[in-house]
């Protein structure tokens, strides 16, 4: 593992973006490891971009990931994982992003537009090493919510190799701190969505 | 707060809080601000159980005061706020220092905000260390976090000087692992008042003496053990840096994998443990400066070397090797390594050009239903009916994304600026200013910081109405409690804002209903032609907080669209100008949509739609 291996949570206020912290940074102690987890939350309702940054090692890390070292970018939100990546993401950042995008108030005015999801994730994989884009749809229209999307990234998460998390972990965080029957389904859904 | 058996998750505020509960505060006071609300809001949680009296004061002057009270009669006592808060405190903080916090012991904490990601600017409230010329402790991490604020009350309780300890945004708002101990199970009881709490008629005496005291605790500070050098035996290069910049330049440090740099993280930064400086500095040619917000250690010690025979060469914000504004990062610093040492660190550095056509910005809005928008919308209306003659002078709250909304605001600086720039530009007739004057704030900046304004308003005549936007709660910072709030504790008393505008006697005072957006511009556009001094209260809505009051709630009416009367792409005033989150487009259909999961059900956008097409019921 890096020391320190870092992820970065972009969404947009409202998706669930603090929980994943909150979530990783548990899991992180329950593997007898460090994390720091900075999170900026002024925008977090009001509809702005969210991010949060998570370190995890054996030492306290700054709580803003270097540009270029982020190991695991984890979209909420197509636009926000590249304007994050644009900013974070490098050649040995593997990225998880949801396909669903929330447009804002200035794109369904007419203002701006936008863009085709093909050219985000074009966007995406001329920066990262390796981009997933999910369709969490499915998941939400089977489970009835689209408030689980935060749990389901966390299980795709969860799924991937070389991170220092142990997949149980994880569940087990996410059990502790949402205790919800439907954010653990989605969890597992998500835990299988790459296979 | 999350315990393991690994140590406890805590953010830097929480760990503030909780080095307070150690140190056996009994008594807090303070006023919502980000990112320091929550310093004060743990220990509320809290209060009961461990007897510590905790409030939300009126504002940060009155938080220190009483604060201050408590710590002269014995008690340890803590008063937290945002940057900008400390200026409205540091009236009375400039003369506490001379007379003395007592033996109950004092800490204020102030968090800054570079950046500003939740302020309209990004001061350093150091400086009112030095004015004031008390101690200043900076912590690097959330232990540090915990255990300077302790160590600060044990400073506080010796000397009887308040000890500001200061955060950035960063600390306050990120999390880390550290270790607790014991919450003090101290009795708390309060003694007799200390004599003499006044500075006459000698104020340049107790000014003396208070210097003395600081030459003490100067000299406690040449061997503060949470000043911590890494590698000074042997370096080329010197980073001294204070606060979470500490963790920044640790990284780089560590990444840029040279053997002579030196580090020093210095927590306590003024006053400046001068000889253990002047050693350091003594070994090194060349040293960096890593702080948030401005040089403040940079310059102490600059100042502190003009007495060397050899000066090092200082690096930092004066030498634009480090940016004098926006937030520290360890780019910042390993960007100064680089142009110091000439070894260019990799980086892959995607231009954002690149994809600039792909991101777009995502402004602020108000949340669904929130009925400050139906005011910006109102107002917009009368200001477009007056010939654009309409000046709104705007305030601090959730109210301020006005600025956000078209062109409904056209100024907005402090707490109770609204109220105070009204009040000038509504006497400037005779000099042919010519346009309606309307002042905007929230019901908890009214108690804060606008009685002042109003009543200047009214002694001279000045011109304006005075719009209160009532949701009877402080919404911005997570709904605490304040003096109007509809639902008070048992132990408190509401101060009605009615009552207080009643007794200042403007010449026309009524209240509205900010949910009727047609009855609302009326009243407006009716009210801002009257003459003299008006105010209008609105009773206004925060649908967070009727949420957290009624899980679940919504109204009962669905909002729905009807197809045959909506002009769609031709008109699209509703999705395109009022700028509701749950009001959507569908370009495919060329309609708008309601998106259910996110309405709740005002109905406010039915008065939005000028072709009636927007309608409730099943």
């Amino acid at each position: 593992m890096n020391d320190p291996f870092s992820i970065l949570v972009a969404g947009v206020g409202g998706q669930g973006n603090l929980v994943c912290g909150r979530v990783i940074a548990e899991a992180t102690v329950l593997q007898g490891l460090r994390p720091v987890v900075g999170d900026t939350f002024g925008a977090s309702r009001r509809g702005g971009s969210v991010v949060t940054h998570i370190r995890i090692g054996r030492q306290d890390w700054g709580p803003l990931i270097p540009r270029g070292e982020v190991d695991v970018l984890l979209g909420l939100e197509p636009v926000e994982a590249l304007r994050a990546a644009v900013r974070y993401a490098g050649s040995r950042t593997i990225a998880i992003v949801s396909r669903t995008p929330m447009p804002p108030s200035n794109v369904l005015s007419g203002e701006q537009r936008y863009p085709a999801i093909e050219n985000i994730e074009g966007g995406l994989a001329s920066i990262c090493k390796r981009v997933h884009m999910l369709d969490a749809d499915p998941v939400f229209k089977q489970i009835g919510s689209t408030k689980v999307l935060n749990s389901f990234m966390l299980g795709v998460l969860s799924a991937l190799e070389d991170t220092p998390l142990d997949p149980k972990n994880l569940k087990l965080a996410l059990s502790n701190i949402m205790d919800s029957d439907i954010d653990l389904t989605a969890f597992d859904e998500g835990k299988t969505s790459l296979l | 707060m999350r315990e393991t058996k690994h140590g406890t998750i805590m953010s830097g505020n929480e760990a503030i809080a909780r080095g307070a509960l150690e140190a056996g505060v009994g008594f807090c006071a303070s006023y919502p601000g980000t990112p320091s609300t929550e310093i004060a809001a743990i220990l509320f949680e809290v209060a009961r159980e461990l007897d510590v009296h905790v409030e939300w004061s009126t504002n940060e002057k009155v938080a220190m005061e009483s604060a201050a009270a408590a710590s002269w009669v014995g008690l340890p006592a803590l008063c937290s706020m945002k940057s900008l808060g400390l200026n409205v405190a540091s009236d009375f903080l400039l003369n506490l220092n001379l007379s003395g916090s007592g033996k109950g012991g004092l800490v204020i904490i102030v968090c800054d905000d570079p950046r500003g990601h939740s302020s309209s600017n990004e001061q350093d409230s150091r400086f009112y260390a030095k004015a004031a010329q008390i101690p200043l402790l900076e912590p690097s991490t959330y232990q540090e976090a915990k255990d300077v604020t302790k160590e600060a009350f044990r400073l506080s309780q010796k000397y009887e000087v308040p000890i500001l300890l200061r955060s950035t945004t960063r600390l306050s708002h990120s999390r880390g692992l550290l270790q607790t101990s014991r919450v003090s199970t101290k009795k708390k009881r309060t003694g007799i008042i200390q004599e003499r709490l006044y500075n006459v008629p000698s104020p340049h005496l107790r000014h003396r003496d208070l210097l003395e005291k600081m030459g003490k605790i100067a000299a406690e500070f040449e061997k503060f053990p949470f000043n911590i050098e890494t590698n000074v035996k042997d370096m080329n290069l010197l980073l001294i840096s204070s606060g979470i910049s500490s963790l920044y330049a640790r990284e780089a440090v560590q990444s840029y994998k040279s053997s002579r740099i030196g580090h020093v993280n210095l927590v306590s930064t003024y006053p400046l443990p001068r000889h253990h400086i002047t050693e350091l500095l003594q070994r090194v040619d060349r040293v960096l400066f890593l702080e948030e917000n401005d040089p403040f250690l940079e310059d102490e010690i600059r100042s502190l070397s003009a007495e060397f025979e050899d000066i090092p060469y200082f690096y930092g914000k004066r030498t634009g090797h480090i940016p004098s504004y926006g937030e520290m990062n360890t780019d910042t610093v390993l960007n100064a390594l680089s142009k110091l040492t000439g070894r260019e660190m990799r980086k892959s550095d995607r231009s954002q050009e690149e994809f600039e056509d792909l991101i777009f910005d995502r402004p602020l809005t108000f949340c669904a239903g929130c009925t400050h928008r139906n005011f910006y919308w109102a107002i917009r209306t009368v200001k477009k009916r007056l010939g654009g003659k309409l000046v709104i002078a705007g305030d601090i709250g959730c109210y301020s994304l006005g600025v956000f909304y078209d062109e409904a605001m056209d100024t907005m600086q402090a707490m109770g600026s609204g109220i105070g720039v009204g009040s000038g530009l509504g006497q400037l007739q005779r000099f042919g200013f010519d346009s309606k004057v309307v002042s905007v704030a929230g019901d908890s900046t009214f108690f804060h910081a606008c009685l002042p304004g109003l009543i200047n308003a009214r002694h001279k005549n000045a011109d304006l109405t005075f719009v209160i936007l009532d949701n009877a709660t402080t919404a911005m910072t997570g709904f605490q409690i304040h003096p109007g709030s509809s639902e008070q504790k048992e132990d408190l008393r509401r101060v009605k804002i009615s009552n207080l505008v009643e007794a200042i006697e403007p010449d026309f005072f009524t209240t509205g209903d900010a949910t009727d957006i047609r009855a609302l511009t009326n009243l407006l556009h009716s009210t801002v032609q009257r003459e003299g001094l008006k105010v209008l209260l609105l009773d206004s809505v925060c649908r967070l907080e009727e949420v957290k009051r009624k899980p679940g709630y919504i109204g009962s009416r669905p909002v729905q669209i009807d197809e045959s009367l909506c002009k769609g792409e031709k008109c699209k005033i509703c999705a395109a100008d009022f700028g509701c989150p749950a009001l959507s487009w569908n370009s495919d259909a060329n309609l708008p949509v309601i998106l259910e999961y996110a309405c709740v059900r005002c109905g406010a956008c039915v008065a939005v739609c000028p072709h009636n097409a927007i309608k409730e019921g099943e």
